[in-house]
């Protein structure tokens, strides 16, 4: 009787430890949770369930261990928004231009590009070009890229209307959109914007 | 003996017949679709050559400048950005085309009822100008007469269709029959087989001539009961039981804090498999840190606009961005990949320095329907790779001296270990 018993208690052992792995919804256990999670306020996560962790818990507000959300901010979300009426500060120094978003003639002939001509900054603008425009506007600037064919309307770059466009109405384009295409400057920065202009400029003339 | 094989005989032959005729009928149908699809090309060529409506130089010149400036937002069939232009020349004389296609917004702005209208049915979208000749778009309009008398006929073949698909997916099909019959096959035999060894036994024992030990061997019969209670079957079982429970305390213990495989369901059905696989989205376009930041960032929603403020705007989960935008609240996603704030980590470091593909660590990202965790994450997972990488030095100014210092005294390439990938306080401080 006592052998069957010791055998059920080290099959029940091995299924309670088979069950500590993470799989699907279940993230799985922690040595030592504490550890695992962040006391700071952590950009990329949001706990707002205030118990949280309670059993381990020694924070002296009572609240769980993981509560991680900030009670302040709209949301409770741990990232603020940027002070309203504020700009931020590059690393080059450049503050934005203020052209409306519509004004792509005023664009065309006061944005000037504050890179050289050079090889280097072309084969930059070429990598930046296949990360951030090639899905849509095709390796060829022939608006045939695998996103383009399906999402429609985007206009080859030797296309009669807008081969002729100079480098700062392409700038103003990528910073605001023009047409089906939306803004895209949340992701690059204005010199990477000028790079690809460059490398834009070379597609238009095939 | 014989009887039974017959009758085995019997069973076999329809199957096979059967197998046959399925085969024939199968390649007779391809057959069939191949010269359909044939014969309605050739309608569509007779059509074309008999319409004839204007010069062919005009229709080809039409042609071109319609593929290089119409065809991105227009079809002569279907409504794409613009509406669709089949019957165009019916719907407005050519006097208002001309003055469209040369300065849409004009036409809009003079307020002539069916110009505003069309700007509002397609949500105010601007056509832009084109500085064609009168000759130029007059070309282009008898391309689209002649494309649209193409279209009924082109539709007739497309409806022959259907049956190609269908020809693409036999070999499958083809196959799982295949393998349903050799199952079949197999049954048959252990089933002919056993019929055999009956019928034999019952032969035997019938017989008289037979000794002592013959007739054991007849009517020997596996004994369960006493094979359990010997003592070695006992000890091989007790033996692999032992080592099974072992193994399963061991990987469990292991799997403790290690979160690979998490993959948890997120609030909206993302799939990375339709937006990196198929459309081949460079991962950057979303994760917008991954080469300037230490955290490789999660998309915020004006990123989804970019593509679906436009396109599968009907789509219940593309609708929960919307939501999240109108509301003004953020979008909860559930992390994956938690690395505990004793270590540190940096994209920038690993993929824009060390040129590491996102793939390395967080594997066929781009299969992935749900993203799980790929890799363990553990510091023994870390110090392998820093052990085996060498440092992408190529073209980096910052390790020219390293690399001349190290080759003074190694052959070896320069690794991630010689440059203090392995100092417990580059992670850890």
């Amino acid at each position: 009787m006592q052998q069957k018993l010791n055998i059920a208690l080290v099959i029940t052992y091995c299924i309670f430890l088979a069950a500590c792995g993470a799989k699907g919804d279940k993230p799985g256990y922690e040595y030592s949770p504490q550890m695992y999670h962040s006391v700071p306020y952590e950009g990329l996560t949001q706990i707002t369930d205030e118990g949280a962790g309670q059993l381990i818990s020694n924070r002296e507000d009572g609240k769980g261990e993981f509560y991680n959300s900030n009670p302040n901010n709209p949301n409770k979300m741990n990232m603020r928004h940027p002070p309203e009426n504020t700009v931020s500060r590059n690393r080059y120094g450049m503050l934005p231009i203020q052209i409306h978003k519509d004004s792509f003639a005023l664009a065309e002939r006061v944005l000037k590009s504050p890179l050289p001509e050079s090889e280097e900054v072309l084969a930059e603008g070429k990598e930046l070009y296949d990360r951030f425009c090639e899905h849509c506007h095709g390796s060829g600037g022939g608006g045939d890229g695998l996103v383009g064919q399906v999402y429609l309307g985007v206009t080859p770059y030797n296309s009669s209307t807008v081969k002729d466009k100079g480098e700062g109405h392409i700038y103003h384009v990528i910073t605001h959109g023009k047409g089906r295409m939306l803004s895209h400057a949340s992701q690059e920065d204005p010199m990477e914007r000028w790079k690809i202009v460059r490398y834009v400029q070379t597609l238009q003339k095939q | 003996m014989f009887a039974t094989l017959r009758s085995a005989g019997s069973i076999f032959l329809p199957i096979l017949a059967f197998f046959f005729l399925s085969l024939t009928s199968i390649r007779a149908q391809s057959d069939s679709t191949s010269t359909e699809v044939a014969s309605d090309t050739s309608t569509v060529e007779t059509a074309t050559s008999e319409g004839g409506i204007s010069d062919e130089a005009v229709i080809a010149e039409g042609e071109s400048l319609f593929n290089a400036n119409c065809r991105v937002c227009h079809a002569v069939d279907q409504k794409l950005v613009g509406p669709a232009l089949g019957g165009i020349y019916d719907r407005r004389d050519m006097d208002w085309i001309k003055l469209f296609i040369k300065n849409s917004q004009a036409v809009i702005a003079s307020g002539d009822a069916y110009a505003v209208a069309l700007y509002e049915e397609y949500n105010q979208t601007v056509m832009p100008s084109f500085n064609f000749s009168d000759s130029e778009i007059e070309s282009i309009v008898a391309y689209i007469r002649v494309e649209a008398d193409k279209e009924p006929e082109v539709a007739a073949a497309d409806g022959g269709q259907p049956l190609n698909p269908q020809a693409a997916q036999e070999p499958s099909t083809f196959l799982t029959v295949i393998v349903v019959g050799l199952v079949i096959v197999l049954i048959l035999i252990l089933v002919v087989l056993f019929l055999i060894i009956n019928f034999l036994t019952k032969f035997l024992r019938k017989r008289e001539d037979l000794d002592d030990s013959d007739k054991e061997l007849i009517d020997q019969r596996f004994k369960l009961g006493e094979l359990v209670k010997k003592p070695a079957f006992v000890g091989i079982v007790a033996f692999v039981f032992g080592v099974f429970a072992l193994k399963t305390v061991i990987d469990g213990l292991y799997q403790v804090g290690i979160q690979q495989g998490y993959a948890p369901t997120q609030p909206i059905a993302f799939s990375h498999k339709l937006h990196a696989g198929q459309y081949e989205i460079d991962c950057n376009y979303c994760h917008t840190g991954v080469r300037k930041s230490k955290s490789a960032n999660i998309p915020s929603a004006n990123i989804c606009m970019n593509c679906h403020g436009q396109i599968k705007t009907e789509s219940p989960e593309i609708q929960k961005i919307y939501a999240a935008i109108e509301n003004d609240r953020p979008i909860e996603w559930v992390r994956v990949h938690n690395l505990p704030d004793l270590a540190y980590f940096n994209h920038a470091q690993h993929v824009a320095v060390g040129g590491q593909e996102c793939q390395t660590c967080h594997g066929e990202i781009q299969e992935m329907e749900v993203v799980a965790q790929y890799s363990p994450l553990t510091m023994g997972w870390c110090i392998n790779c820093h052990q085996e990488t060498n440092v992408n030095t190529k073209g980096n100014a910052y390790y020219d001296n390293l690399v001349e210092l190290h080759a003074q005294h190694s052959k070896a390439p320069l690794k991630v270990e010689d440059i203090g990938g392995l100092e417990c306080a580059k992670c850890h401080y």
